[in-house]
C-alpha cells in the first residue's frame, strides 16, 4: 500500500491545477470491470477552498528536470521529492474508486529523467489501470511537453480526456519564467490531438474513440503582465482553432519566491471575472471583441455582461415576450436557464413581470433591460441605472465560480454547465 | 372537507386522486399525523386496481412523462407533495395538452420544484455516498436522505459496481437497496451491524490525508463548500467527521 507521506508529498504538488471537471465521457462499463463515466459529472467532496473533488489528482513524481520560475516543484527547488510506481497509482485509484470518494484518476507529473520517459511511464500507468485493473472510471491525463508524439496518441486511445497547459498568456511570459518550455511543445500536441479527435468525429467512430471528453488547459493569471483582452482572444481562439472543451484560469499565489515574479497575488476577482467572460464567448454568442479590448483589462466593479450592456443602452429595453433567444441572453441577470425557462414559457402564454418572477427570474437587474407586454419596471436615468447596477453586484465580488454549484439536471446540458 | 389518506404508494395514490377528482374541497396526504380541522372527514383510500389504471391512462394521454414525473414526486420528503401532484393532473385534465414546459402556472412550478430537489439530491449523493469495505467484501453504505431515492442509487451503483456486491442503506426510513453481483432489489431493513475489512481504515485514513492535502489554505471559502456539500450529510463522510 501506498506511504502516506508520499500521498502528501505528491498531492501538495498537483492542488494548483484546477481542472477537477469529470464530465463529458459517457465511457460504459465492462462485463466483470470497475467504474463508468457520467456525462454530466460527478462531484465527490468539496474542500475548504471551496473548489469540488471529482477526480484524485495527483503527480506521479515531483521530480522535475525544468526549472519553471512560478512552479513549487522546479529543479532548483528545496522540496521533499516522491515517485509513485504505476501499480501504487492504480491501487489507490481501486481502492477509493469502490468506496465512492472519487470519480477517477487525474495524473501528472513532473518530467524526471525525459519528456519521453515521463509520458511513457503515464501511459503505462493509465493502461495497466485499464487493461490489468479494468477500471472503466473517468482518467484524465496531463500531457508532457516535447513527448514522443506516438506514446501521446497511445495514451489518448486510454484515457478520457488530456491536457497541455498553455502556462502563461503569451509567449514572451512563458520564454521568460519557463525557459525549458516552448511555445510548439505545448500547441503541436494539441493540434494532433485535435486532429484525432476530429478524424473520430468524421468517421463516426464509437468504440475506442481519442479522447471522449476532449481537451482542456489551463494559464496563470497575474504571474505576468498580459491584459484581460489579450487572454481573452487566446482563449478565443483556443476554443475556435483546437476545440478545447474548457480553458481555465489559476489566479496567481505567490508560494514561490523569485524577483521575475509579482510579490501579490492576482486575486479571485479577476479570475472570476475572467471566467464570466468565458462563458459568455461559449455560451451566450458573445465574441471577445464585444467585450473587451485587446489592452483593456475587465471591470472589475460590473460583471462583463453588465459592463457591456451599460456601454450598449441603445439597444435596450427588450421585450420579453418576443425578443429572440440570441437578445434574451443578453440582458443582465438573465442566464441560459432563465433565458430557456423564458422562451419555453412565452409559447403558452404571454409573460408579464409577476410571472417571470413567480418563475424566479432574478430580475434586480434585468428589470432596466426589459419590458413586459410593453411595460417598463426599470429605471429610465442612465446614472441611477448604473449605481443600482452596482449595489447589486456587491455581493457577487466574494463568490468564486465553481464548475458544479447547482446539481445538473438534464437542463444544465442545454444551458451549457457541463 | 374531506381527507383521502393514501399508504404513500403511487396506486393508492392515483386511487384516491380518482376518488377525489369531483370533490370541491379536498386533501390527499400520506401523513398520518396530520391536523384535523374541524368537521373534516377522514377516508382510508382503498387500493383499486381500476381506479388507478384509468387515472394513468388519462395522465398519460396529454403527457407523455406525466408518471415518471409524479413517480418522482411522491419520493420527495415534501409534506405536500400528494397535494402538488394532484393540483398537477387537475390543471392536465383541464387543459388536455402538456403543460410540463408551461413555467407560468402555479401547479407546474411547483411541481418542477419539487422534481428538481429529488433530482438534484439523487445527483448529489451519487458524488456524496461512502462505501465501507466489510470484512466479507461486501460495500456497505448507510445515509440518511431527505427524499426517498434509494432504488435510484441503487441502479446507478449497480452500473458502476458491476462486479462489487453492496448494500445502500437509508437509515432514516430503514429502507436497504440490495445489489449481490446479479440484480438489484430494495428491502426493509432496520439495523445493520458490520466489521470492516482489514484495510478499511488505512484507506480511509489516506482518504482523510489526501482531502487535507488537495486544499489550498491560501484561498478560503467555506461557504462555497458548506453550500455545495451541505453540513446534513457530513456525518457520514470520513473526511469531515472530526472525531476519529
Amino acid at each position: 500500500m501506498i506511504d502516506e507521506e508520499k500521498l502528501e508529498i505528491l498531492t501538495e504538488s498537483a492542488k494548483y491545477d484546477v481542472s477537477c471537471s469529470s464530465s463529458g465521457s459517457k465511457r460504459q462499463n465492462r462485463k466483470g470491470g470497475l467504474g463508468n463515466g457520467s456525462a454530466g459529472g460527478i462531484c465527490h467532496s468539496f474542500t475548504p477552498d471551496g473548489r469540488c473533488i471529482s477526480l484524485l489528482k495527483i503527480l506521479m513524481s515531483n521530480e522535475c528536470i525544468y526549472d519553471c520560475e512560478y512552479c513549487p516543484n522546479r529543479r532548483s527547488a528545496d522540496v521533499k521529492r516522491a515517485r509513485l510506481t504505476p501499480d501504487e497509482i492504480c491501487e489507490l485509484v481501486i481502492n477509493f474508486y469502490k468506496r465512492n470518494y472519487i470519480e477517477g484518476l487525474f495524473l501528472s507529473s513532473a518530467v524526471f529523467e525525459s519528456p519521453d520517459k515521463t509520458m511513457e511511464l503515464l501511459t503505462e500507468t493509465v493502461s495497466k489501470l485499464r487493461n490489468v485493473y479494468n477500471f472503466n472510471g473517468y482518467i484524465h491525463l496531463k500531457g508532457i511537453p516535447h513527448a514522443d508524439g506516438g506514446i501521446v496518441m497511445k495514451a489518448s486511445k486510454i484515457a478520457d480526456r488530456m491536457s497541455y497547459n498553455v502556462e502563461l498568456p503569451s509567449e514572451k511570459s512563458l520564454k521568460l519564467l519557463a525557459p525549458q518550455k516552448t511555445k510548439q511543445s505545448l500547441l503541436l500536441p494539441m493540434k494532433s490531438l485535435n486532429e484525432a479527435i476530429e478524424y473520430d468525429k468524421h468517421n463516426k467512430i464509437r468504440r475506442g474513440k481519442v479522447l471522449p471528453a476532449g481537451q482542456t488547459t489551463q494559464m496563470i493569471i497575474g504571474a505576468s503582465p498580459e491584459p484581460d483582452g489579450q487572454i481573452l482572444k487566446l482563449t478565443e481562439a483556443l476554443y475556435r482553432n483546437m476545440n478545447l472543451r474548457r480553458v481555465y484560469y489559476s489566479s496567481y499565489v505567490p508560494v514561490v519566491q523569485s524577483n521575475k515574479l509579482p510579490s501579490v497575488g492576482a486575486g479571485l476577482l479577476r479570475e472570476h471575472r475572467l471566467y464570466q467572460a468565458d462563458w459568455l464567448i461559449r455560451f451566450y454568442g458573445f465574441d471577445v471583441n464585444e467585450i473587451c479590448a485587446e489592452d483593456e483589462n475587465l471591470s472589475q466593479e460590473y460583471d462583463p455582461k453588465c459592463a457591456w450592456a451599460l456601454r450598449n443602452m441603445h439597444l435596450f429595453p427588450v421585450e420579453i415576450n418576443n425578443a429572440p433567444l440570441e437578445t434574451l441572453l443578453r440582458v443582465p441577470g438573465i442566464g441560459a436557464k432563465s433565458a430557456y425557462k423564458i422562451t419555453e414559457a412565452r409559447r403558452y402564454a404571454r409573460l408579464d413581470f409577476d410571472n417571470l418572477a413567480k418563475m424566479r427570474i432574478v430580475l434586480k437587474r434585468a428589470k432596466h433591460f426589459i419590458t413586459c407586454k410593453g411595460k417598463f419596471y426599470g429605471s429610465d436615468c442612465y446614472a441611477q441605472v448604473k449605481n443600482l447596477l452596482l449595489l447589486s453586484g456587491t455581493n457577487e465580488i466574494s463568490e468564486q465560480l465553481t464548475m458544479f454549484s447547482e446539481p445538473s439536471t438534464a437542463i444544465s446540458a442545454i444551458t451549457g454547465e457541463i | 372537507m374531506k381527507i383521502f389518506l393514501t399508504d404513500g404508494s403511487p396506486c393508492a395514490f392515483y386511487t384516491a386522486v380518482f376518488d377525489a377528482f369531483n370533490e370541491r374541497d379536498c386533501l390527499i396526504t400520506s401523513k398520518s399525523n396530520i391536523q384535523i380541522s374541524l368537521g373534516s372527514e377522514i377516508i382510508s383510500t382503498v387500493y383499486s386496481k381500476e381506479k388507478c389504471e384509468r387515472v394513468l391512462n388519462g395522465i398519460s394521454k396529454y403527457e407523455k412523462d406525466a408518471e415518471e414525473n409524479i413517480l418522482t414526486v411522491l419520493r420527495s420528503c415534501d409534506p405536500n407533495k400528494e397535494q402538488i401532484a394532484f393540483a398537477y393532473i387537475k390543471k392536465l385534465m383541464q387543459v388536455k395538452a402538456p403543460i410540463i414546459k408551461h413555467m407560468s402556472l402555479r401547479e407546474v412550478i411547483d411541481l418542477n420544484d419539487i422534481i428538481y430537489k429529488v433530482n438534484g439530491e439523487t445527483h448529489r449523493l451519487k458524488g456524496l455516498l461512502r462505501f465501507i469495505e466489510t470484512n466479507g467484501g461486501v460495500l456497505y453504505a448507510p445515509y440518511s436522505p431527505d427524499n426517498n431515492i434509494t432504488d435510484l442509487l441503487t441502479k446507478h451503483f449497480a452500473d458502476r459496481f458491476c462486479s462489487e456486491r453492496f448494500v445502500i442503506h437509508d437509515i432514516k426510513r430503514n429502507i436497504a437497496g440490495i445489489y449481490g453481483g446479479q440484480n438489484w432489489t430494495t428491502c426493509y431493513a432496520g439495523e445493520a451491524e458490520i466489521q470492516l475489512s482489514e484495510n478499511e481504515k488505512a484507506f480511509e485514513n489516506l482518504w482523510k490525508k489526501y482531502y487535507k492535502a488537495i486544499n489550498i489554505s491560501e484561498r478560503p471559502h467555506e461557504k462555497q463548500m458548506k453550500r455545495s456539500m451541505p453540513v446534513r450529510y457530513w456525518k457520514f463522510l470520513p473526511e469531515k467527521r472530526d472525531n476519529d
